[in-house]
């Protein structure tokens, strides 16, 4: 006879628990830094309930089984509300994943792992709420700053302040935006450069000398034809109230605009979902944002596997779709019980006309990654929601692996939904796109930054 | 009445199954169902419903004492409206557009390129230095002078548009209206329109009709509780009414078809009218139970008199609400069906279920009282008063009243003919031209470009080609411009014009550096594509779907015009053919359609009365004239129950024209109703006619006397039953479309009664038409009572059944329409 050591809702009592305290670190049987700092699965910090499906079901949902509107029923306390809508009234489909083992390698690109455990401890926030290696001072040292975030803040700095856990990261992305009735409105495919240039783990550990920046963000768009040479500059400050210098450029007009540095609100192109303000869960510097507090922990679905990575399976890498009217709103996504989620709430405060009241992510307590994010109006209605997956490049299949041999991680597709107006845009990350250019996570860096990264260089990708 | 009980059981299953209906009913004001649908230039507003801002609201912060709108005070007021009316429920986030949102902005020239910001910063300007900075923004911001800034700087206006899919419209009204009545003070008048604006004051005030309809049926229960004073005489007409009510409901409720309550008068008079009915059967019934003293005979007999004369009077009732479908629009459509339904049931219920009842509830008390031949002071000042329009219509004053009436109905028809199609009305004709939205509309027109446009459509060939996206050609854009500018040159030339290629020209401005001379594009597709998505970039096609749709594909050439008056209306889209048959209709990418916006949709709605007035009215009288022909047996005796109606309908038509009021929609449906329900006094007075003219032994100035002295009587007690049920809206309505429909209908009502004591006699007496002296009608025969009581035998019954000097001989009882009774005093049981 098996015995369990804790009943079903031990794990619910001490979340409650937790959050009450506003402060406390993840895991439920024993806190995940010691084993994260030894590189061992995290799934042992947390009782059967929140390791497996089945368990955390009472036996209704196990791997391998698809969520439907059928049976979404018995999985909705591990879902968002939109994700819930979406499953229950428009043909959205989720396939249950097996828990991989919570491994570095499952929830990091590995050599962020490792500075992270080797920067650990040594974070910290100056006066002015920017963050700081309290240790050695001046900026961040790189890696995640804080590995067992004891609160929302620290949280969010992990997320922010590396967006995808590379110091030089180019994702070749492909999008479809979805009408109302399911139609196809517009497609892109734009090439997404960030480059940090502080809080490195690599050399040099400040990029050409820009130690007040952050990083550099390009946006390239190569298709189609009408929007193709199109770009955008973001320079982030490392000061994180400062907005970012936002400038765009048009072939035809030959000039580059500077554009207002708080319209973080808009789409860059016609007929896509995605604001700036979207990006990463946190797309905006942290201290435009505040009253950031943690409101819940829960266990969630997440696709965190590399099951989500279709490259050698599917044409292009493309991720079969499904669902809404016209069967091509939703990606295919694999999920698997995460077993913490951190639930955030914060609020626009550095955006006086700011249309959104609140913003509240969804973060996996174990490696601060976005599950998903919603935001709400200022009446407090639902939104939009972001809904993305990361993970291990390596579907059994296929694996991308970097220049040390160790499989790649970043994200694999992204789903935004503004469920007001519903319309829906769904993006992937494609081995390639128009005009030759790839995803990838090592380059010669000053090559990329005379290449893509400058506004003569906005001018040259137009002329080309 | 042998199986009363298997009958009794039916009722109430038919009742229970259509109340099951009743709760899919839904009252529901649908606009777009209001236009005809045959129309070519509703069809463009169906294929495009975007175009126009549909579902924008305006509010204009007007400072009222002179100053303009550069001070803290007021621009604190426009930011504060701004944010607030973000708030309201169902509002597009990204389409709310103010001089204080991100999206009114400025561009200029820098080292480094273009630089475009937003005309206000993060906050509110406060010290003569920012607002001197805001103003300066301003005069570089070509594009929110004009339209977000009057011209006389004293006005400014704040646009949001809603999400149709989640638009709550009495929720976002209630919301916006509270703001605007809260923004108002000393210095500011704020004022609130655009259709979603109107569409929740409609529903506002439509929900006043709960309310009227209370004191309408209160005051229809009241008069008849003060006519027949016994249960039986009020609770069959109560029944009966309330059980067609349900039917009628529930078959909508069944059929999931929503109901126009802005037509809801119909329904109303669709009671009264079975009040009335129910009443004169009633008081049939309290005749003939005094005779024969057995409740369920008496019911019986009277069922078997009343049917003929019943069905035919709700016959044309039915015919003039159903023949309201002919014309092309949906929401008549709907309301003749839902109406010209319960009209149906009027017949099962109006016969059958009423003769059930009688035979059930307990028989009146006071049915000596009720028939007696007493007459009080009024009762016999009232008799002489109808006796004496009786002696107008025969003998000598026939001549003088026949010189009358013909001079009066040439001058009516005359007068008629001359009526103008169309009330134009600066806003909404559902709205009284002094109504808040209506003063907001005509505001809002002084200061900006307004609300009266006229849309010119280029569609797509391939709308869902994505690689040829229509709107950001070379030729379109050149096709907008060339419309602009043949429209701005003609005779009748708008007062502001916009396309999506002024965006586009403005946009190429813009990054080539803000200099005007950098408007127009170099008229190839390569250019014009890119100024296309230089104006979408940082931006969404939403931002431009008051003249472009989402995918870039479909668009609008809109034109202003200062007013709507019909000779605005005739010259625009004058000016708009001549326009569009310059630049062509078909092109190889798109086809151009004239028209939609207010102005065509107005010439619709105008169009569509002067196309089917007389097409209603002839079909109504056609049909009329074959029913009451057969009922009759005689074609005169149709032609001459239509003559009175058709002249009280020019009598009407000729009112208006002196009034200074158009024809439309409003008074089409009153024109088909007044002719199907007010026949019905016809119907009354001719059988009457009919049955005096025998009982007279063929005297022609007794047999209208006698019949005016009676059925006179009761014409006049369902005039006042119709009035009660239709007067109150008028007075009550805060909807100008119900009020006006009260009044017509209510005037017509009372013409149509007026018309049938006088005209019909007359022509009865001046034709003396042979199916008079028939006895083979449908309609006005005899039933002999003796029969019934002679085979009872009883007491009772033999002294009810003496022949006197007030009633047929030999208890000859008539099977006449609905109102003629056996006796002179039987209309008179309440004294």
């Amino acid at each position: 006879m098996h015995i369990r050591k804790y009943d079903f809702n031990y794990s619910r009592r001490m979340f409650m628990e937790k959050t009450l305290r506003g402060s406390a670190s993840a895991g439920v049987l024993c806190g995940i830094w010691p084993l994260l700092a030894s590189g061992k699965d995290l799934m042992k910090a947390y009782p059967d309930e929140l390791v497996s499906i089945e368990v955390n079901t009472k036996g209704k949902v196990k791997p391998g089984d698809v969520i439907t509107a059928n049976n979404v029923e018995h999985v909705k306390h591990l879902l968002t509300e939109i994700d819930f809508k979406q499953i229950k009234e428009d043909g959205r489909k989720i396939i249950i994943n097996d828990a991989p083992a919570a491994t570095p390698d499952y929830l990091f690109p590995l050599d962020y792992y490792e500075a992270s455990v080797r920067n650990a401890g040594r974070a910290g926030f100056d006066a002015g709420g920017n963050l700081v290696d309290s240790k050695g001072g001046g900026k961040w040292i790189g890696g995640a700053p804080f590995m067992d975030p004891k609160d929302a803040v620290q949280a969010y700095a992990n997320m922010t302040y590396s967006w995808g856990r590379h110091d030089f990261a180019q994702y070749a992305i492909r999008d479809w935006d979805i009408n109302p009735d399911g139609s196809q409105a517009y497609a892109y495919e734009f090439l997404w450069i960030e480059l940090n240039t502080t809080n490195r783990i690599r050399e040099p550990r400040v990029f050409k000398n820009f130690e007040n920046l952050l990083r550099l963000n390009t946006v390239l768009f190569t298709s189609p034809q009408e929007q193709a040479g199109s770009s955008f500059l973001s320079e982030w400050y490392y000061d994180q109230s400062k907005f970012p210098e936002l400038y765009g450029y048009m072939p035809l007009f030959r000039r580059v605009r500077q554009f207002p540095t708080n319209q973080r609100f808009e789409p860059l192109v016609p007929g896509i979902t995605m604001f700036l303000s979207d990006a990463w869960g946190a797309g905006d510097p942290m201290l435009t944002w505040g009253n950031y507090r943690i409101v819940d922990r829960r266990p969630m679905l997440v696709g965190g596997s590399g099951r989500n990575f279709f490259e050698g399976i599917q044409p292009d890498g493309k991720p079969p779709v499904h669902g809404g009217p016209k069967g091509q709103s939703y990606w295919d996504m694999y999920m698997e019980l995460c077993p913490e989620a951190l639930v955030i709430d914060s609020e626009p405060t550095g955006y006086p006309r700011a249309p959104v009241g609140r913003r509240r992510v969804y973060v996996d307590a174990r490696n601060s990654m976005l599950i998903n994010q919603i935001t709400y109006d200022r009446r407090g209605d639902l939104w939009k929601t972001v809904i993305a997956t990361a993970g291990p490049k390596n579907n059994g299949k296929k694996a991308l692996k970097n220049s040390h041999g160790h499989v790649e991680w970043g994200v694999q597709t992204f789903m935004i939904h503004d469920i007001q107006s519903n319309r829906l845009s769904r993006f992937y990350l494609a081995p390639q796109i128009t005009g030759g250019h790839k995803t990838a996570f090592e380059a010669d860096e000053t090559a990329v930054y005379d290449g893509f990264l400058t506004k003569q260089a906005l001018t040259r990708l137009g002329a080309a | 009445m042998r199986h009363r009980l298997g009958a009794g059981l039916f009722f109430v299953a038919v009742t229970l199954f259509f109340a099951v209906g009743l709760r899919n009913v839904e009252l529901k004001t649908i606009f777009s169902d209001l236009l005809p649908e045959d129309d070519p230039f509703v069809q463009v507003y169906k294929d495009h419903p975007g175009f126009g801002s549909p579902l924008t609201i305006s509010v204009m912060v007007k400072r009222k004492d002179g100053q303009d709108i550069y001070n803290a005070e007021t621009l604190r007021k426009v930011w504060n409206l701004t944010r607030d009316i973000d708030l309201t429920l169902g509002v597009d986030h990204d389409k709310i557009l103010s001089i204080t949102t991100t999206k009114a902005r400025y561009a200029e020239a820098t080292p480094a390129g273009i630089e475009s910001q937003p005309l206000m910063g993060d906050h509110v300007p406060q010290t003569g230095d920012e607002i001197a900075e805001f103003r300066r923004r301003v005069d570089k911001a070509p594009g929110a002078r004009g339209f977000l800034i009057s011209k006389d700087h004293t006005a400014t206006i704040i646009e949001a548009t809603f999400i149709e899919r989640i638009l709550d419209y009495g929720a976002a009204f209630r919301h916006v209206q509270k703001l605007v009545e809260l923004a108002r003070d000393e210095h500011h008048n704020v004022y609130l329109a655009g259709q979603p604006a109107l569409t929740g004051w409609v529903y506002q005030l439509e929900s006043q009709m709960f309310g009227i309809f209370a004191v309408t049926l209160g005051l229809l229960v009241l008069a008849l509780a003060l006519y027949m004073r016994n249960i039986v005489g009020v609770v069959t007409p109560i029944v009966t009414s309330l059980v067609a009510a349900i039917w009628g409901f529930g078959l909508t409720g069944w059929l999931k078809s929503p109901i126009e309550p802005l037509l809801m008068i119909v329904p109303l008079l669709l009671v009264a009218r079975s009040f009335s009915h129910c009443v004169q059967f009633t008081e049939r019934y309290y005749e003939i139970y005094a005779h024969v003293r057995d409740k369920v005979k008496a019911a019986e007999i009277t069922m078997g008199c009343m049917m003929a004369p019943s069905v035919l009077g709700i016959f044309t009732d039915i015919v003039g609400i159903f023949v309201i479908a002919i014309a092309p629009i949906p929401a008549m459509d709907r309301f003749a069906l839902f109406c010209g339904w319960w009209a149906v049931w009027l017949i099962p219920t109006g016969v059958v279920l009423i003769s059930l009842l009688l035979a059930t509830l307990p028989a009146p008390r006071n049915v000596e009282r009720l028939v007696s031949s007493r007459s009080s002071a009024f009762q016999r000042r009232f008799q002489a008063f109808l006796a004496g329009i009786a002696r107008l219509t025969f003998g000598r004053p026939a001549l003088l009243t026949a010189a009358v009436v013909a001079v009066g109905g040439i001058f009516a028809v005359y007068t008629a003919l001359q009526i103008k199609i169309g009330n134009p009305v600066e806003g909404s004709n559902l709205l009284w031209d002094d109504s808040e939205y209506n003063e907001a509309v005509r505001q809002i027109n002084k200061h900006f470009p307004g609300v009266n446009t006229l849309e010119i459509v280029l569609e797509s060939r391939h709308p869902d080609d994505n690689t040829r996206r229509t709107a950001q050609q070379a030729h379109t854009a050149q096709t907008m411009a060339m419309l602009q500018v043949l429209m701005e040159s003609g005779d009748a030339p708008p007062t502001a014009t916009r396309s999506y290629n002024d965006y586009m020209m403005g946009a190429n401005s813009l990054f080539q550096g803000g200099n005007t001379k950098w408007l127009p594009i170099d008229p190839d597709d390569r250019h014009v594509q890119g100024a296309s998505r230089a104006a979408l970039t940082g931006g969404s096609p939403k931002d431009f779907s008051q003249v472009v749709d989402f995918q870039i594909q479909n668009s609008t050439v809109s034109f202003w015009y200062p007013d709507n008056k019909q000779e605005t209306v005739d010259a625009a889209l004058a000016a708009a053919g001549r326009a569009v048959a310059l630049v062509g209709t078909e092109h190889d990418d798109f086809i151009v359609r004239l028209a939609t916006g207010t102005i065509p949709l107005q010439q619709a709605m105008n169009h569509v009365v002067e196309r089917y007035h007389w097409i209603i009215i002839g079909l109504l009288n056609f049909m009329i004239l074959l029913g009451c022909s057969y009922a009759y047996r005689s074609l005169l005796a149709g032609l001459l129950l239509l003559i009175p109606v058709n002249l009280t309908n020019f009598a009407l038509q000729a009112t208006m024209h002196l009034l200074g009021i158009g024809l439309d929609i409003n008074s089409l449906m009153v024109a088909a109703i007044g002719v199907g329900v007010g026949i019905d006094y016809g119907i009354y007075l001719l059988s009457r006619i009919c049955e005096e003219y025998h009982a007279n032994d063929g005297d022609w100035g007794l047999a209208i006397t006698a019949s005016l002295t009676t059925t006179g009587k009761a014409i006049m007690f369902t005039a006042v039953i119709m009035l009660a049920g239709i007067i109150p809206w008028y007075f009550l309505s805060g909807l100008k479309f119900m009020a006006d429909m009260g009044l017509m209908l209510a005037m017509i009502m009372l013409i149509n009664m007026i018309m049938s004591l006088v005209v019909l006699p007359l022509l009865v007496w001046l034709l003396k038409p042979s199916f008079v002296g028939r006895k083979d009608l449908y309609i006005g025969e005899g039933v002999d009572l003796s029969a019934y009581t002679a085979a009872d035998g009883g007491p009772a019954a033999r002294a009810q059944t003496k022949p006197s000097e007030s009633q047929p001989a030999s208890g000859q009882i008539s099977r006449a329409a609905p109102g003629a009774s056996v006796s002179r005093d039987a209309m008179s049981p309440a004294e």
